[in-house]
């Protein structure tokens, strides 16, 4: 499978030219033979949004943007951001699986942070599950930024069969020193390679660039094989856009190297977790 | 407190021409004083939008910091940036002849208010947007003049500490005399940053470095052995100077109310 990871720069509150950005890439990759794009979180508004939302909520039901990129999906998936207004002004920070002509499947992002620099709790609602989806390019989860920070959603999706986890993020940079990378950009790097090496999946993680009032998004985009190899990773500062082709057979081929799905116990984690809440409630 | 300077430099660069361009300009203006954080903001500027488009405006009272008014000409003519040299003496002399003061701390600001005013004039009339150098250490102590050289449309060098400016300085190769210059605002004969503030810049660095971004609070770092009387300087000098760092406060009467809950980014549509 061809997969192409779009680390762009988005526009803020500006649909109209995000979607032509998405349209020119989506055309390429379509010429190049590519089965898979993944854009950004918020990919088709931009981040630091607040009382814009309302104007960018996109309903998916007869909206002339989703109507046309269902039809480009014909040829060719992809996944974007959008702010998705799923009922009368409650809004989502959610990814959209586009495949074969349909929605195959929206994630809406469960944990929003709230702290310093973040405020995403303040406009948007959480979404409340993670799912798996099965196409014809694999069993696909998606998790939205700090989504995949929260380990156990990752596990979550292993144990509905992922076998390739989508990471879309908008994670701007922090903690300047003396290394290559921010603080910010090697948690990422440190948990991506993690989960595919403990989860035996590829992780494909796609970040933005660019700056929102001073927020300077930090790129390294990057697929890590179901080894936990960092197969390819984008640049920290500037807009890059990668091609990589991954094989399925790896997810088989790690999983009898290294049978953490084997032998897996959801149960048995299930029912350690029930035992300390159930303690907790106690308390 | 050591940063990767290639990295630091490729991100501010990206900054100062995407901010700028997103609100349709492609030339910065600096005040140039030929000391060490207005030299690297146009070092960086130079980078992130050619020689044509960074204009120095080289600002000097009289003869004060006469050999700082001939570095700055040096470092502009050594970046091939246009620059003009004003003389602010008149506009300060005529309005402290009708209101003298002996207050040093007045004339330094009166001075640093006729800069902006001059800078913001010149941003007009070039065309250019003004590039802010006030740095971190600075900005937490509240070391700089409000509606003077606290007035900006963008900063670069706003979240580096002053060692941190250094070590971007040598990087981007900026003659070592300015390098070795001891930091000063240069508002009066002698004046110097430490000597006014009374704590070097590596200590006041790596004590707000603890404070701010590692949020060790002060009780905390006086356990580990750094001096109570210092930490009691800078926590004091940081609570005092809030107002300098914020915008002013607007009496909320209405629904929505400009700078409270009517929130829009800057960046809204760029």
């Amino acid at each position: 499978m061809k997969v192409m990871v779009a680390q762009i720069a988005p526009k803020l509150g500006d649909i109209e030219k995000n979607f032509q950005i998405h349209l020119d890439i989506l055309e390429n990759a379509r010429k190049d033979k590519t089965d898979l794009v993944v854009f950004p979180e918020l990919s088709l508004t931009g981040y630091s949004l607040q009382d814009l939302i309302p104007e960018v909520a996109i309903q998916i039901e007869n909206n002339h943007y989703f109507d046309e990129l269902k039809k480009i999906s014909k040829e060719i998936s992809f996944i974007i951001g959008f702010v998705e207004e799923k009922e009368k002004g409650i809004f989502y920070n959610s990814a959209a699986f586009f495949n074969k002509g349909k929605i195959i499947h929206i994630h809406r992002k469960v944990f929003l942070p709230n702290y310093g620099i973040f405020e995403e709790a303040r406009f948007f609602a959480s979404g409340n599950k993670f799912e798996v989806v099965s196409t014809d390019l694999g069993n696909f989860g998606i998790l939205i930024c700090r989504d995949f920070l929260h380990f156990p959603t990752s596990y979550i999706l292993f144990v509905g069969g992922a076998e390739i986890v989508v990471v879309v993020s908008n994670s701007p940079v922090r903690g300047i020193s003396d290394k290559e990378y921010f603080e910010s950009a090697r948690f990422w790097e440190c948990h991506g390679e993690d989960v595919a090496r403990l989860l035996t999946s590829f992780v494909i993680y796609c970040n933005r660039v660019g700056f929102e009032e001073g927020l300077c998004f930090g790129g390294g985009s990057f697929i890590c094989n179901p080894f936990g190899k960092l197969l390819r990773k984008a640049d920290y500062v500037d807009e890059e856009i990668f091609t990589e082709e991954i094989n399925l057979n790896e997810v088989r081929n790690a999983r009898i190297v290294a049978p953490y799905k084997r032998d897996d116990s959801p149960e048995l984690i299930l029912k350690e977790l029930k035992k300390i809440l159930s303690a907790k409630e106690k308390e | 407190m050591k940063i990767n300077c290639e990295l630091v430099k490729r991100i501010l660069v990206r900054f100062i021409r995407e901010e700028l361009q997103k609100f349709g300009f492609y030339r910065g203006i600096i005040g140039l004083s030929g000391g060490l954080d207005s030299t690297v903001c146009c070092y960086l500027a130079k980078e992130a939008l050619g020689e044509k488009n960074v204009f120095a405006l080289i600002l000097p009272y009289k003869d004060l910091n006469k050999k700082d008014v001939e570095d700055a000409k040096e470092i502009a003519e050594k970046l091939r940036i246009s620059y003009k040299i004003i003389d602010i003496s008149p506009m300060i002399d005529i309005y402290f002849e009708k209101y003298p003061t002996e207050n040093k701390i007045l004339i330094g600001n009166k001075m640093a208010r006729e800069r902006m005013s001059i800078l913001y004039d010149f941003s007009a009339r070039e065309n250019a947007l003004v590039i802010g150098t006030s740095n971190k250490s600075e900005l937490l102590l509240g070391y700089g003049t409000i509606h003077g050289d606290l007035a900006w449309a963008i900063n670069p060098l706003g979240d580096l500490y002053k060692t941190q400016i250094f070590q971007l300085a040598e990087h981007l190769g900026v003659p070592e005399k300015i390098i070795k210059k001891t930091p000063s605002a240069g508002l009066w004969e002698d004046q110097t940053d430490e000597g006014e503030i009374g704590i070097t810049y590596s200590e006041i660095d790596e004590i707000l470095y603890q404070l701010i971004d590692r949020r060790k609070p002060p009780q905390e770092l006086i356990s580990l052995g750094y001096e109570k009387k210092k930490i009691d300087r800078i926590v004091s000098l940081i609570r005092i100077s809030q107002f300098k760092r914020k915008m002013p406060p607007i009496a909320k009467i209405s629904i929505r109310t400009v700078g409270l809950d009517f929130l829009y980014s800057r960046d809204w549509y760029k």
